[in-house]
């Protein structure tokens, strides 16, 4: 499986119990439409998108979008979170070839 | 022939800098739109994987110190007068030059100028300054004070089939207008200095100031100036002074 | 007088070109991709021939111009306890006339605290954004503003 990049960031930094934070996913991804043409070859580049991402906090899915080609190249993907204990965030996004990724981040909210 | 090309086109740089202010100046509120997604800036995750190579390749910030001979508290403030006179290269250098030399020094092939991963070590370590004010010193001795003098030339002369220089476009009897949609920015005040290494949204991805200019030189049909020349380097110090004092805040984002 | 017409008067046209910047896609250009659907079949399918109808709960962020078509920032806010009993469940994006107009369809919960989503889209020419969002009990909200594409800038 080809490695990805990407980055989940939690909004603000420093949060504590209870709180609503910003959470969002970003990914080096071009977002290939399907209809753009290779400069060089004139060929049609295939279609090579992220189609799904799915936010889990401590085996609990909190939010799943289905998102298609017209989201930009290098996506980012934010929506809130309310916090309620330490735990881990997973992230989950699967490109429209089938590849599946995974990204994990910490939750320590502080006092 | 020539003489009514240029005629034209600089009618028509006048005729699109006035129609343009009127109907496609974006808001203020379009702009705070634009400021906010600074926030989430993809170029983020360029800086980190630079970081990684920068490590990798150039022992971290020790060895950057190191290299430089000043001591790592004090590396954020020296990273701040950049591009600046380095003794061990005899030149005028950009700090990617300067990990070139760390990595020849570790026995590492160097990394091109050009290339997306430089652009990404330069971003990270340039962003090791962020918050400290620009503090580069065109006066600090001869090489900086030509460099200055060379910077300068290279963007007064009016070069190409269109006999266009910088400052055609970056002048202060033009700034503020729009051009094509877009402002044109007074490059002090817009921090031109400070934000770049930035994430272009037309491109996107990480590109540098030398890089843009780079850009700039080919859209307006200049012969392009290689990166890290000393021709682009003086430019770098030119337009660098021009936003001293200002604040580093790398990645920026551009369109 | 518009600028292309000045030029072609001038008979400059050749220069026009090297001032045109590659826009990355083409709006329009066949073929239309696999996922082609319009802006009123998604509608229908997504609100099951209900429509929706316009509020103020729904709060969508978009710039009047863009500064590139290739990323609009857009943000869509709902204003709901975000209970059990009264949530809001998926936030739909839609760009209306690219050809695939769904850009995105986000399905929340009760955890996320606040109901916002917010994301980077490209527009292949002016047109009109459109947020459709889907309460727990059913009901169909939208929010809709237009933005202005204009291919423009020194590359």
């Amino acid at each position: 499986m080809a490695k990805i990049k990407s980055l989940i960031k939690i909004k603000p930094k420093k949060y504590s119990d209870g709180e609503v934070v910003q959470m969002s996913l970003m990914v080096m991804h071009p977002m290939e439409t399907g209809l753009r043409k290779d400069k060089k070859t004139g060929e049609i580049i295939p279609a090579d998108y992220i189609n799904s991402v799915k936010f889990e906090y401590n085996g609990k899915v909190v939010t799943t979008m289905n998102v298609w080609e017209s989201i930009s190249t290098n996506p980012v993907f934010s929506t809130y979170l309310k916090i309620d204990g330490a735990g881990e965030l997973k992230v989950t996004f699967t490109e429209n070839t089938g590849e599946v990724h995974e990204k994990s981040t910490k939750i320590k909210p502080k006092g | 022939m020539k003489l009514s090309t240029k005629t034209a086109l600089l009618l028509t740089l006048v005729c699109s800098l006035s129609f343009a202010s009127e109907q496609f100046a974006m808001s203020d509120a379009d702009r705070a739109m634009y400021a906010e997604m600074l926030e989430n800036n993809p170029a983020e995750m360029d800086i980190e994987v630079g970081g990684e190579l920068f490590e990798e390749y150039c022992n971290g910030e020790a060895g950057l110190a190191k290299f430089l001979g000043v001591s790592e508290s004090k590396l954020p403030e020296y990273i701040a007068g950049f591009p600046r006179y380095v003794e061990k290269l005899k030149m005028v250098a950009g700090l990617d030059q300067v990990m070139q030399a760390i990595m020849k020094e570790n026995g590492h092939e160097p990394l091109k100028l050009k290339s997306g991963d430089m652009f990404g070590m330069l971003a990270y370590a340039k962003s090791l300054a962020n918050d400290v004010p620009i503090n580069i010193d065109v006066n600090a001795n001869k090489h900086m004070k030509e460099a200055y003098a060379l910077g300068k030339e290279v963007f007064e002369t009016k070069r190409g089939g269109r006999g266009l220089a910088c400052l055609s476009c970056h002048n202060s009897a033009v700034e503020g207008g729009i051009l094509r949609t877009q402002p044109l920015p007074n490059l002090g005040k817009n921090n031109a200095g400070g934000t770049w290494p930035a994430y272009r949204m037309t491109k996107s991805s990480l590109r540098t100031l030398q890089r843009r200019f780079q850009g700039c030189m080919n859209n307006a049909l200049l012969a392009v100036i290689p990166i890290g020349s000393p021709e682009m380097n003086a430019l770098e110090v030119y337009v660098t002074d021009m936003s001293k004092g200002s604040a580093i805040a790398i990645p920026g984002l551009k369109r | 007088m518009l600028r292309r017409e000045f030029f072609k008067t001038l008979g400059v046209v050749a220069a026009a070109t090297a001032v045109v910047p590659s826009m990355s896609f083409a709006a329009g250009a066949a073929p239309k991709g696999p996922n082609e659907m319009s802006y009123e079949a998604a509608l229908k399918a997504v609100t099951n021939g209900k429509g929706a109808t316009p509020s103020d709960k729904v709060s969508l962020k978009v710039p009047e111009i863009a500064e590139n078509g290739a990323v609009v920032p857009v943000t869509v806010e709902v204003d709901s306890p975000m209970t059990e009993k009264d949530y809001v469940k998926t936030i739909h994006v839609f760009a209306t006339k690219n050809n695939n107009s769904r850009c995105a369809a986000v399905h929340l919960t009760p955890a996320n605290g606040k109901a916002m989503f917010s994301s980077r889209i490209k527009l292949g020419q002016t047109q009109d954004v459109a947020a459709i969002v889907e309460m727990s009990d059913g009901s169909f909200l939208s929010a809709a503003q237009s933005v202005k594409v204009t291919i423009g800038g020194c590359g």
